[in-house]
Order: structure tokens, then sequence, then C-alpha cells
């Protein structure tokens, strides 16, 4: 069985707040983690609530965004959505990492500066 | 700071800028050309829950994630990635931290520029704005004249000298025409006067048995099950003591009433002891206080010692301006309360409500607007979003007279054209 999952955007990267994300990529993959279906959704206007109302709608399995509030988070976990939180990087990033399993809350997948 | 981030901030060649910078009671980020972060004092830390050491090298937008990033960076909105100096203003806004808690937030972006003019850096200041929005909230609530609001020439003159007399410990006296606000302005002067923090007690003398009136409002020294029962002026004691509407007080308990302003003390009914009270007395009526007195229902004493003060609060068909001011008001309340997106009027209902007399006054214009926000689907109130009796005056029960008026195309006595807006 299949599941969605919808990457928050801004630009080409995970959208840094899920309250403020105009754009979301709704992604379908088969039982065996092949992408089935990739749609691009521009939204009417930046609400976490309708967001999660979309989310709910679209029966969407995960979710891979930025920061998010607590209420936000305890809803979509409430409503038994995976909620992959904090992730800063590029989306398509992301969206591998994620149906590799390796993806993990509060992720930083820009290169950082040394610190040697 | 490491050595590696100091060094690409040449020309800041200052071993201790980072004790510096973390010595600051407010956030501070560092910034490069592409607005990738360089550097976070221990304030700002503490503020988004990432060390220096988790972001060094991530754009700020994945760092401090504000509501000014996304929407309103004047570099983004330029369509490009920050140019150098381009940020130079302060903004409020919120950012979300680790920690999944939305903070509010002033953030000024400082350029930091060489002697030659060259761009080094840009210094994020961020000031968590909490306990300010915290506090504002907490005197909003209790500041606030009780919703009260009114921009014509005759409120704003009230509102202006509320507080000085709030902050008096004379009796007022309050008049004007049911649905003007009385109620409101009574809390309000409680809430404005150094009583706020003690009782507001509203006694409405509805008529009832003199002698349970008179217990009910100065108590009895032994209540039922022979225990004292407090009257309302001692539950009002330290704080204040709103009488609705004067005129329904017998003249003997006026004649009370004048006592215990003058002598601050009251008798209990069947009591021998006077107890002292510390009450300020607000009292408010809907008619004119004069005319009562010469009908003989006003004691002339009583009148002259709450005159001292007097507040009038005028029918809203004097208030020119203020309908539209206070439908657009309602209009913002009620469209939040009901989470409604109600935006407007629309012109014809706009009409009906600015040319009608509002006999109610304030109270009803409150209560259509809550009606009209209630029954609107759409974004705008439309004339049949309205109440009956303003669409069609005929079927509130106008006379033949109005009828022949309405045919004729003019306006019927409830829909006054006198304060139209030219």
């Amino acid at each position: 069985m299949g599941k969605k999952i919808l990457v928050t955007l801004y630009r080409d990267e995970v959208a840094p707040r899920f309250d403020l994300c105009s754009e979301v990529l709704l992604v379908t993959v088969d039982a065996t983690g092949h992408e089935v279906r990739r749609q691009d959704l521009v939204l009417a206007n930046s609400s976490a609530d309708d967001l999660c109302d979309l989310i709910l709608d679209r029966e969407v399995a995960a979710v891979i965004t930025g920061g998010i509030e607590e209420e936000h988070y305890h809803y979509l976990r409430w409503k038994r959505v995976e909620v992959i939180d904090g992730v800063a990087g590029l989306s398509g990033e992301a969206l591998a990492l994620y149906l590799r399993g390796e993806l993990e809350p509060g992720a930083i997948l820009f290169q950082r500066l040394s610190h040697e | 700071m490491d050595q590696n981030i100091l060094e690409s901030l040449s020309g800041l060649d200052r071993a201790d800028l980072p004790r510096i910078l973390s010595a600051l009671p407010f956030g501070v980020a560092v910034l490069d050309a592409e607005r990738r972060t360089l550097f976070l004092n221990r304030a700002l830390e503490s503020l988004t829950g990432f060390s220096t050491a988790d972001v060094a090298g991530v754009f700020c937008r994945h760092v401090l994630r504000g509501s000014f990033c996304l929407h309103g960076c004047p570099c983004l909105s330029q369509g490009r990635d920050c140019a150098p100096g381009a940020c130079s203003e302060s903004r409020e806004g919120t950012l979300i931290n680790r920690h999944r808690r939305k903070i509010p937030v002033r953030l000024t972006s400082l350029p930091i520029l060489d002697r030659a003019g060259n761009f080094l850096c840009t210094l994020d200041v961020l000031e968590d704005l909490s306990a300010l929005k915290d506090m504002e909230t907490r005197l909003s609530i209790s500041a606030s004249p009780g919703q009260m609001v009114g921009r014509c020439a005759v409120m704003e003159h009230l509102l202006r000298i509320l507080p000085a007399v709030a902050q008096s410990d004379s009796p007022v006296l309050l008049t004007g025409e049911s649905g003007t606000g009385k109620d409101l302005l009574a809390e309000a002067l409680h809430r404005f006067s150094p009583r706020a923090r003690e009782s507001f007690v509203r006694v409405n003398a509805t008529p009832m048995p003199e002698a349970l009136l008179d217990a009910e409002l100065f108590g009895q020294s032994e209540g039922p099950g022979g225990v004292p029962r407090p009257g309302k002026f001692q539950l009002a004691q330290n704080g204040t003591l709103y009488l609705s509407e004067i005129a329904d007080m017998p003249l003997a308990q006026q004649g009370r009433l004048l006592r215990l302003l003058d002598e601050k003390a009251v008798l209990p009914a069947g009591g021998d002891r006077p107890m002292h009270l510390n009450v300020r007395v607000v009292a408010a009526t809907g008619r004119d206080p004069e005319e009562m007195v010469k009908a003989g229902v006003l004691r002339d004493d009583l009148f002259h010692r709450l005159n001292a003060v007097r507040l009038h609060l005028p029918p809203l068909r004097e208030r020119g301006e203020d309908v539209g001011f206070l439908l657009a008001h309602y209009l913002k309340i009620f469209a939040a309360k009901f989470r409604k997106q109600v935006l407007g009027f629309s012109d014809e209902a706009l009409s009906l409500l600015t040319s009608y007399d509002y006999p109610g006054n304030v109270r009803e214009l409150r209560n259509m607007v809550e009606y009209a926000v209630m029954v609107c689907a759409g974004e705008t109130v439309q004339p049949e979003h309205l109440p009956a009796h303003l669409r069609f005056p005929l079927a509130a029960g106008s006379s033949v007279a109005t009828q022949a008026s309405q045919a004729q195309g003019k306006p019927s006595g409830a829909l006054k054209p006198a304060r139209k807006k030219a």
C-alpha cells in the first residue's frame, strides 16, 4: 500500500516555517517506496490551520517541514501524521533521505562551515 | 566564534568580539553576504535553541525562522539573495525556535562595512518581545475602557477625561439613553480607579418590597439563622457600587444613600451600630434627572450630591461618524469571534445601516452586526443579511402613513435620512 508525503516548499528548499509556507510538494509512493505521482500545489494563502486541513483531506502520511508550532505539530501527530520538522535543506534531498529512512527531525542538510 | 569564522570577518580583527557580542542582553547573529550564519551570540542561541556549531554556514532563514524572512525581507522581495547592505531596517515579527515555540521579536539588520565602504558582514539584532507583548495584553485587558470606543468629538472628550474622573473618589452620575454604554462606562470608571483591585458591585433596584430592598442594599444585622447578612454596600467595601437606575430606588432608600455618602457609614436593618463603609458610588439613569427631581422621583439633595461629576453619553444618532466606525469595529470583532472571513459591507447594506436611527443605540447596532456576520456566508454583508425590520420597515408594524410615505419613495420614521452621509 502506497502513501503520500508532503514537503512544505520555499523555492527549492524545505520551507523554514510551516505556517508561512505557500507551496507544497505532494508525492505519492507505492509500497516499495517508488514515486508514482508528484504534485506541486500552490496554496491560496499561508495558514497553518488550512495546511493541516489539506494534509488531512489528502490523507497525507508524512510531512517534512521546517519550524512548526507545537500546537500544529501535536495536532498532526494526534491525527497519526508523521511529522519530520526542523529540516533545513533542499526539498529533493530531504525527500530522498526520507524515502531511504534516513531523515531525522532537526536535520540540517546544508553544508556547514568547518569548526576545526 | 572560532578562528575560521573570525577570519571570515576580516577587518573586524577583534579576538574578543565573540565575548563582547555574547555579553549583550539581546540576540545577535553575524551573517555573511549571502546571509549564511557565521555566529550566534549566547542570547540568540538561547532564543533559537541552536548553537553556532549547529548552524554555521546555514542560511539565516533556516536558523531564525522569522516571519520577516519569508514575508518582508527586502532582500528577498527584490528577488535576490540579500545583496550586501540591503537590509538595514527594523521590523517586528515572530520566530519559531527549535522547541516549536513561536516568539515575538524585533529584528534590526545592520550591515557592517570596512573603512573603504566594502561590505564585511551583517549583524542581525533580535530582541525578544515576549514580555512586552504579555504586558501589552495584560494592560489592554485591564486598562481598556470596557470596549468603549468612539471617534466623535463628544466621545473623544469623554474617553480623554475618563482616567482623571476615575482617579478622583467623587460620586459620579451617568446619564444617557438605554444602550449608550452607561454600564460599560461605570465599569471603566472602576477599572481606571485606585479601587480597581476591589469589588465592583452592580445594584439593580428593581421594584421589590422596601424592607427587602433595604436589607438587600444595606444588609441585616441578623439574617437567616441569626447570622449577619451583608448588603450590596458591604459587599462593595473598598470598591465601587454601581446603581444602574437611580430612579428605580424608592425615596426612603435614596435618603439612606445620601446619609451613606455624607457619613461614610451605614446602619444595617435591625442593627444599632453603624458600620463604616469606604465605597465609591456611581449612579446612572436613562432619564432626565432634572425632570425626575421635578417629578419627585429623585431627591433633590441626592441629585446635587451625585451631580458633582456628571458624564453624559450621547445617543448614537448624535454621534455622527461613529456609526460607520462602530460598524467596522463590531464587524471585525464578530468576524473573529465566529471565525468568518467577513470583510465589509456592501454599499446597499451600508446605506441601510447608516441611515437607520438606532433607537436602541450602540447595543442595537452591535446586535445587528452580530446577526449580519452570523448569517453572512461570503466576504461582504449584503442587505439580506440584515435584520428584517431594517430591510422591510413595513413588516415591523409601521403605520399606514408610513406605508404611504414609502409608496412615495420617502423613508419611514425608522429610517430617517437626517444623518445620512453627504
